[in-house]
């Protein structure tokens, strides 16, 4: 069809390039929920919103931070509407463990570091199952940082938090996640 | 110099690579100084390191086939509901007006041009209104839903499936389609040999996205419009002829399979349609 006539149609070039993120999207939706079917709903739902709002998106600006803060705004949204099946999160309490100090570094064995092992022997799956046992706050932090690789800017306003929060949940969980791999292979192994 | 407490807003964005030369470098010279900061700021900066090292095997997951799809499919949708919603453009594209026509053998051909845009979007608007109804229907049961229901459903696979080969532009031949047929359902058969005779054009097929891909779906145009024919497999239903959401469904049955002709046209040419291919399939 003639998508020139009018001006409210989405461009095929916007639909495709939206849609190239679309693998992203899906992992980060499996991360909001907790049933595949839900997942592709949001998912759904998020690529609605942004083929009905493609004016307003700003060209040169970073698509994928786009579709991701509709992403998690639909979420959050969600999550409100259904509060009955959501586990309520003290987001405050969050934070507040995300302000007390990381835990002090001990002696290490001689030769080797736990930095350095860590590094070598952690395979994916087990780090992904480390990453997955994260509070939900410091895992989307240290996700959407370290593997999708936003801004601070881009995950305070996915998150609707502030920039300084944004660093120190993803402090936090980077402490977290080097305590919890650690304690699955003592230094001295 | 940095004493320790004023270090820690500035750990994160360090390992990040985010901070000034002038921060990075008081960052530096404190931890030189100081073993227990060094050893945070080690744990951190290794587990940055660790997960990007790892992050391409962590985002190896897909999203499912027909996620892709039908989220192709919402880009139309928002496209025709952006069509509806615009004052008197495309008013009629919704009149009933805009549906009459002329069935003489010369008009079967072409499409009057005027009559193009509104027809074309017709569909769409109907795929909006569509998703809808029947959105949160992800197993198809073909067996025990009654005739309006299946063709509720089949309707707003024709409208999805449309849409999307409108982005994708997909033509596929005869012979294409059918071998695709014997692959995916064992069914070996021969489409009409001359569609043009009932003025009808193939476009493709399709594993449905409604069906999990177990329905079989053939497209067509008539005189430019769009028609279905959908195939369920082991399937026995009674011959019937529905109307349901401004589309006609000619369901009849053979060799333990369904067949039902979609189509927003008027019942008497569904009918006509659904008789050529009952009787030129082979």
């Amino acid at each position: 069809m003639n998508r020139s006539e009018g001006l409210h149609v989405v461009s095929p070039a916007f639909e495709a390039e939206a849609l190239a993120l679309l693998d992203s999207l899906y992992r980060a939706a499996r991360r909001l929920t907790r049933v595949p079917a839900d997942a592709e709903d949001l998912v759904q739902e998020t690529y609605l919103k942004a083929f009905r709002a493609a004016g307003q998106f700003e060209p040169g600006t970073n698509l994928k931070a786009w579709l991701f803060t509709i992403l998690h705004n639909t979420a959050r949204n969600r999550a409100r509407d259904r509060a009955r099946d959501t586990v309520a999160i003290d987001s405050e309490f969050v934070d507040r463990a995300a302000d007390a100090p990381a835990p002090a570094g001990r002696s290490l064995a001689a030769g080797e570091t736990p930095e350095s092992l860590l590094l070598r022997e952690t395979l994916a799956p087990e780090l992904q199952a480390a990453i997955d046992e994260l509070p939900e706050q410091f895992r989307q932090a240290v996700w959407l940082r370290d593997v999708e690789e936003f801004s601070y800017a881009e995950i305070a306003s996915m998150l609707s938090i502030k920039v300084g929060t944004v660093m120190s949940r993803i402090s936090r969980g980077r402490h977290l996640l080097f305590e919890k791999l650690k304690s699955l292979r003592p230094a001295n192994a | 110099m940095l004493n320790c407490d004023s270090l820690d807003s500035l750990v994160t964005p360090y390992v990040d690579g985010e901070l000034t030369d002038t921060d990075r470098r008081a960052v530096e010279d404190h931890l030189r100084a100081c073993p227990p900061c060094y050893t945070r700021v080690a744990a951190e900066r290794t587990v940055h390191d660790l997960v990007r090292a790892r992050r391409d095997t962590l985002c190896r997951s897909k999203a499912p086939d027909g996620l892709r799809g039908r989220c192709a499919a919402l880009a139309q949708q928002a496209t025709a509901e952006n069509a509806e919603t615009a004052p008197h453009r495309f008013a009629s594209a919704f009149q009933p007006a805009g549906r009459t026509r002329i069935t003489t053998p010369e008009s079967r051909r072409l499409p009057t041009p005027d009559s193009r845009l509104p027809r074309r979007l017709a569909p769409l608007a109907l795929a909006a209104s569509l998703v809808v109804v029947v959105g949160g229907a992800f197993v198809y049961q073909a067996t025990d839903k009654s005739a309006r229901v299946l063709a509720a459903e089949l309707v707003a696979d024709h409208a999805k499936c449309f849409a999307m080969n409108n982005v994708l532009g997909t033509h596929q031949s005869a012979s294409v389609v059918e071998e695709s047929m014997a692959a995916s359902f064992g069914w070996r058969m021969h489409l009409p040999q001359e569609p043009a005779k009932a003025g009808l054009e193939l476009v493709g097929a399709r594993p449905c996205l409604y069906g999990e891909g177990k329905i079989a779906h053939i497209m067509y145009r008539h005189q430019g419009h769009q028609v279905s024919v959908f195939m369920l497999p082991n399937t026995e239903r009674a011959q019937e002829l529905v109307e349901v959401l401004g589309h006609e469904a000619a369901i009849w049955c053979a060799n333990n399979r369904t067949f039902v002709v979609v189509a927003r046209e008027p019942r008497r040419e569904v009918e006509q349609i659904a008789s050529f291919v009952q009787a030129s399939l082979h």
